[in-house]
């Protein structure tokens, strides 16, 4: 009797040989100065797609925006692990024609991880500083950008979707290169955990970035699992940084250049949230549609 | 710039080195009429040719000047850096901050007292700290930040501080280039990353892949030997183009080490290092951990793009090649 046969494939999406082309041909010549590896991406891609597509029931609005140039992708940041980042990767590995990764720009504290630090290097991500940014971009890299940072994935349940004052590093970067930004919402990743508190003394004397304290903890290490909240990508129409401002130009100038990004975020969260799928009334979480 | 006519004599200090003992040969056949002083405090075995003289003494004793008086050197190499990285030769912190600091600045003020014409001073990118915030490429400009997360390299960044600093405020009286070399490998070089390269009881790391760049000893013989013409006053990270990630050098070296949790290591790394028998020291942890790559470009305008002749590949196989005796 022969053994029952295990194929470690999972499901890979119908464009696999497409995106697999393309990494071979766009990442073969020298190694990525990060980290980024083909293989590993691969690898990865074939237990992200399952949970992009079936568990987490990911739904791209907007693909049609995206043209074959770099962007620098700026969405709004929600969760408490950063689940929203992982989707979008996986949205513009598998779902944009033609195929990127996209090189998400992270904090610190996450490139000194074991294991985790690697893994994010090996797909794509980099330190978010001025010198990486524009690297990336100086070799025709998209980047993917929380301009919210930490502050947008811990916040307390009755800040859900509430998007967090934006940083304005990536703006003089986008000015500097005229890069066009996609405005990006992301809708579900807040319920992955419900009812969260974040007790920020705590954390700061830990020395962590975060401790959210989530209700689904109560269920024990299954509770760490996010729920299979689906979840809305949202893409905005391009918006061209002004070429008569002046990357260095002062603050205040910039600011109202953010400001109207993060204005704009937030009301295409709105949106979103008017359009979302009832995962909330099924789980009897509070409605966040008044936000 | 020092044209060739004028290299009549050359001091070269750190000449028991392997590096030295390269770029004296390659200096010989390129200027066969100039003499060659070598000094080192290690023993060295008298030359063969007449136009290579070795002497053993430190340079930081009394008759060194008398060695700058009796010969007039129009160039000096000041490769004899104390590394505390080398088994064997585990000086204090003082005692090195004496030789390293003290030393090169006893160096640097004889060199401008006898109107020598050019200096070259070799330091070391681990200048910079193998930090988890590095950028990408670190260019002459970024922050000398190693002292800082490793107190053991403090004369390691003094020295090269003082060289530059120095090399600024002398650069109308004397031409001075300061060189901070990536990781150096090959059959002569018994350094701290060829030993951890060539250990098959060496951690490998499971949860980290730093990027690394190596120079071939050959390379950087003929990058000190180019100095002389070809590279003015300044201070330059010194590195081929390519990079490559640790585990695939060693995949490449065909060594693979013990896999280890550098995470755990880190905090057990003189127990390990005892029980293992790799002589390493502390920090090269981080260094396991952390990219710390160079942007080498200045150096390349001097000296071309196509300057170097071994392709990381060709350097690591032939650090494979020759590996037994480290082993």
């Amino acid at each position: 009797m022969s053994k029952p046969s295990f194929d470690p494939v999972l499901e890979l999406p119908d464009n696999a040989a497409e995106i697999f082309a393309f990494l071979d041909q766009r990442y073969a010549d020298a190694p990525d100065p990060w980290g980024l590896e083909r293989q590993t991406i691969k690898s990865a891609l074939k237990v992200l797609w399952p949970l992009y597509r079936h568990y987490f029931q990911v739904r791209l609005f907007g693909a049609e925006k995206v043209q074959d140039r770099p962007y620098m992708v700026v969405s709004n940041h929600t969760g408490q692990i950063a689940m929203d980042g992982v989707l979008l990767y996986c949205a513009f590995l598998t779902q944009i024609h033609p195929p990127r990764v996209m090189r998400a720009m992270v904090e610190r504290f996450v490139t000194r991880l074991p294991f985790m630090g690697t893994f994010f290097a090996q797909g794509g991500a980099v330190l978010g500083d001025r010198q990486n940014c524009q690297y990336l971009i100086d070799h025709g890299e998209s980047l993917m950008v929380f301009p919210e940072g930490v502050r947008g994935i811990a916040k307390n349940t009755r800040d859900f979707y509430k998007v967090q004052s934006f940083s304005k590093g990536f703006y003089r970067m986008a000015l500097i290169h005229h890069t066009p930004i996609i405005p990006c919402a992301i809708i579900g990743c807040e319920e992955m955990y419900p009812y969260v508190y974040q007790p920020r003394d705590l954390a700061r004397k830990l020395g962590i970035p975060a401790l959210p304290l989530s209700a689904s903890f109560l269920m024990g290490p299954l509770g760490l699992l996010p729920l299979p909240s689906p979840v809305d990508i949202v893409l905005g129409e391009p918006i061209f940084p002004p070429r008569e401002l002046d990357p260095d130009a002062p603050d205040k100038d910039i600011e109202v250049q953010v400001a109207q990004i993060q204005a704009t975020i937030q009301e295409m969260v709105r949106q979103g949230l008017k359009n979302r799928r009832p995962f909330k009334e099924l789980m009897g979480l509070p409605d966040q549609r008044d936000v | 710039m020092l044209q060739a006519q004028d290299v009549r004599k050359i001091l070269i200090i750190g000449a028991a080195g392997g590096l030295a003992q390269i770029l004296i040969q390659m200096l010989h056949e390129t200027y066969p009429e100039a003499h060659i002083v070598g000094i080192d405090s290690r023993p060295l075995d008298p030359s063969a040719n007449q136009n290579v003289s070795f002497e053993t003494f430190r340079y930081s004793r009394g008759h060194f000047e008398e060695l700058f008086r009796e010969h007039a050197f129009d160039l000096v190499y000041h490769l004899g850096r104390v590394s505390h990285a080398n088994p064997g030769n585990q000086l204090s912190l003082a005692r090195r901050l004496d030789l390293n600091v003290i030393g090169t600045s006893r160096i640097l003020d004889l060199c401008l007292k006898h109107a020598i014409k050019k200096i070259v001073i070799l330091s070391t990118f681990h200048v910079y700290g193998a930090l988890p915030d590095n950028p990408v490429f670190l260019d002459e400009e970024t922050f000398l930040r190693a002292s800082i997360a490793y107190p053991e390299l403090q004369d390691v960044v003094e020295m090269d501080q003082i060289a530059t600093a120095w090399m600024w405020k002398h650069q109308n009286q004397i031409q001075t280039v300061v060189l901070r070399p990536c990781n150096i490998v090959g059959s002569r070089i018994k350094n701290a990353i060829s030993r951890y390269l060539l250990s098959p009881w060496s951690p490998t790391p499971l949860d980290y892949n730093p990027m690394f760049q190596f120079i071939h000893e050959l390379d950087m013989a003929r990058v000190l030997q180019a100095c002389i013409t070809q590279v003015p006053t300044g201070v330059y990270n010194v590195s081929p183009p390519e990079y490559i990630a640790l585990k695939a050098a060693r995949r490449a070296i065909g060594i693979p080490g013990i896999p280890t949790s550098l995470f755990v290591l880190s905090h057990l790394v003189g127990l390990y290092m005892r029980l293992s028998k790799v002589e390493l020291p502390h920090y090269i942890v981080d260094y396991l951990k952390f990219s710390c790559l160079l942007d080498a470009q200045a150096l390349s305008q001097h000296l071309g793009k196509d300057f170097y002749r071994f392709s990381i590949k060709d350097t690591l196989a032939l650090l494979k090649s020759q590996a037994g005796p480290l082993r």
